[in-house]
């Protein structure tokens, strides 16, 4: 059993079952560096999961609805920002605002549109990216080479924020603005523009995990099928302390303890398989307890600016 | 992750400014649920007259809303305790579930117990449990700096498969047909208040904790510490208040609430432990809490009013079929409003900066 086509498929499944929780973590990164939380996340991936879904069975394309899971994102982003950055009030309980409203909006539209069948469509998948040679190698081949096109562009995307945010002007303005927007306003920064930006952006990312999840990995939706991926996301903001390479890693640890209890479900069929569902979200807390207290939040994370030249 | 201050746009909670805050907030609400309903085909004057002729327009229904602002204003009350010291508890939804798992494991394992024992022991034994997990996600928070946030969704779902497994396996009935315990003893049953009805005696327990939350807040030390924390936690540890032990008491009463509340549903309306027996009560309980606008004494009505919806929506989707997600809609909707509106008064402007 535990031989190399075991390893092969758990270091496959781990890439995979990472990519949605990678989306969200690093966009969700963003914002916080922005000093704007988003609880919403779990909200956010839920309508990209549905908008997705729908988008990719009406066109036939699931490119189509990826497009349509990233409007519905930045929607969800802009509607955060606009409660956080200009209306000024609570991002937590805003944040709560948008799982609930998003956990709504999906079931609701699901319901009335594909969920009304007998038996919902299949959706049409990301076909799996063709790597030639390397494709074919032993193990690595399989393991590392065989996935959707969004696999790696989740990954590409984490080193790409990374160089953004510490090797760019823009990047510089962003960090700043989450350590001190007083600060950066003063030397003329525009943080309520910056800020509804990266929230936009951190929306369109939750957007395209959730359409990951439904149209790359499930090839449907479920209500509520994000199950808590959205909040695992910001924990792993917490455990890549910020940064985007950290959030990914974080994400990919997630997705192997996942690819793990699937497979230790099956392994064990003597265990109620209930006790290795449980396992990603008791190692968030845990990991919580060990990498929270150390962790250094952006100084001005969750706190509205009120200064600016614009008013 | 500090919340900046929730509760300083929170305060002055007096008579007609919150009844023409739920007002406001109500109309944005039905605006918006007129436009969902609208855009799902169904005419929404139709819709609204459905859920009112059945939450509101008969005796039965009245009855039925009573029935569900039990458990929303049991979880309510809790929820209020939490947020007063930016604990953001939202993961009553677990705890109710782990109060009423506690509660009919009790009832299991002490068959012969006198009934005048058992039937407190129950409701404590889900007080207890709630408590312990909403505490331990409250102590999280004080002592490791783990953001409860995403702690308490978490142990949600831990909850869950728990409740999954519990009713498949030890606690299944004997018969091990469908996934559910055995009905739980006579004695812990509660009686009916109203014939006819399902209201049962919660109804009375839930009055008699409002009333007794009120006296909390307004008359004893630990009240005054919530206060205190929530407005500037530093200054109450300068005034010698432990703002961190405040903080895991307040989530472990938020808990214990939640807890009360499972066990309680189980006592008054299921009398055996199912899945998803409360859904999504804990988000409710959310809404019930803000729209009360952390006052104990509003928390009632405001459970009232959101069984009104719930009890409303259902009968919208039987007989109108409007989709019951749209429940969750109306509560996002309705906690965005009340922000807004808790920005558009006086004063909040400055205090909310932290």
């Amino acid at each position: 059993m535990w031989d190399l086509v075991f390893w092969t498929g758990l270091l496959g499944g781990a890439l995979r079952l990472a990519t949605p929780i990678l989306f969200a973590a690093i966009g969700e990164t963003l914002a916080q560096r922005s000093g704007v939380l988003n609880v919403g996340i779990e909200g956010t991936m839920l309508v990209g999961a549905f908008l997705g879904f729908y988008g990719a069975v009406e066109s036939g394309s699931p490119w189509i609805g990826l497009l349509a899971a990233m409007a519905g994102g930045a929607l969800f982003g802009l509607l955060h920002a606009v409660f956080c950055v200009s209306l000024r009030v609570d991002q937590i309980v805003a944040g709560i605002a948008l799982v609930v409203l998003g956990l709504g909006l999906s079931g609701f539209a699901y319901r009335l549109t594909l969920g009304a069948a007998d038996r919902p469509p299949d959706a049409p998948t990301f076909d799996r990216l063709d790597l030639g040679m390397l494709g074919r190698l032993d193990f690595v081949g399989p393991a590392l080479f065989g996935h959707h096109a969004l696999v790696y562009t989740g990954i590409g995307a984490a080193l790409a924020l990374c160089w953004f945010l510490y090797r760019t002007a823009p990047g510089l303005e962003i960090r700043a603005i989450g350590e001190s927007p007083a600060a950066a306003d003063a030397v003329g920064v525009h943080v309520a523009r910056t800020r509804y930006a990266c929230t936009i952006f951190g929306g369109v990312m939750a957007g395209i995990g959730g359409a990951y999840l439904s149209i790359g990995q499930v090839g449907g939706f479920v209500e509520n099928m994000v199950s808590g991926r959205g909040f695992i996301a910001i924990a792993c903001v917490v455990f890549g302390r910020w940064n985007p390479l950290g959030a990914m890693l974080a994400a990919l640890f997630f997705g192997l303890v996942d690819a793990a209890q699937i497979r230790l479900q099956v392994l064990n069929p003597d265990i109620p398989y209930q006790f290795f569902v449980m396992l990603p979200y008791v190692l968030a807390v845990g990991f919580l307890i060990l990498f929270a207290g150390r962790a250094r939040m952006p100084a001005a994370l969750g706190i509205p600016f009120f200064g600016g030249r614009r008013r | 992750m500090d919340g900046g201050a929730v509760t300083a746009s929170f305060r002055l909670p007096r008579g007609l400014a919150a009844l023409a805050g739920v007002g406001g907030v109500a109309t944005i609400a039905i605006a918006v649920a007129a436009a969902f309903i609208a855009a799902s085909g169904v005419d929404p004057w139709h819709a609204f007259s459905v859920m009112a002729a059945h939450a509101l327009g008969s005796a039965d229904g009245l009855l039925e809303v009573l029935v569900r602002a039990i458990p929303f204003t049991i979880a309510g009350l809790g929820i209020v305790v939490a947020f007063r010291v930016n604990a953001f508890n939202i993961g009553a939804d677990g705890q109710i579930i782990v109060g009423a798992i506690a509660a009919v494991w009790l009832a299991t394992a002490l068959p012969d117990l006198a009934g005048w024992l058992l039937a407190p022991l129950f409701l404590i034994a889900g007080f207890v449990a709630g408590g312990l997990f909403g505490g331990f996600a409250g102590w999280l928070r004080a002592r490791y700096n783990a953001s409860e946030i995403i702690t308490t969704i978490m142990l949600n779902y831990v909850a869950i498969q728990l409740l999954g497994h519990l009713v498949r396996g030890p606690l299944q009935e004997a018969m091990r047909i469908m996934p559910q315990s055995e009905r739980v003893p006579d004695s812990v049953v509660f009686d009916i208040l109203i014939d006819g009805s399902r209201v049962h005696a919660g109804l009375i327990l839930a009055v008699l904790l409002t009333a007794l939350f009120w006296g909390l807040k307004r008359l004893t030390a630990f009240g005054y510490s919530l206060h205190a924390v929530g407005s500037n936690p530093a200054a109450a540890r300068y005034g010698g208040i432990d703002d961190r032990r405040v903080l895991t008491l307040a989530m472990a009463l938020s808990g214990a609430m939640a807890g009360l509340a499972g066990a309680v549903e189980i006592a008054g309306l299921h009398h055996r432990l199912q899945e998803n027996f409360a859904p999504g009560f804990g988000i409710t309980a959310i809404a019930v809490g803000l729209l009360a606008r952390l006052n104990p004494l509003l928390v009632p009505a405001m459970a009232v009013l959101f069984g009104v919806l719930h009890v409303g929506s259902g009968a919208m989707q039987r007989e109108a079929a409007v989709p019951l997600p749209i429940v969750w809609v109306i509560e996002g909707v309705v906690i965005l409003a009340f922000l807004v509106y808790g920005r558009l008064r006086p004063g909040s402007a400055s205090t909310a900066a932290g």
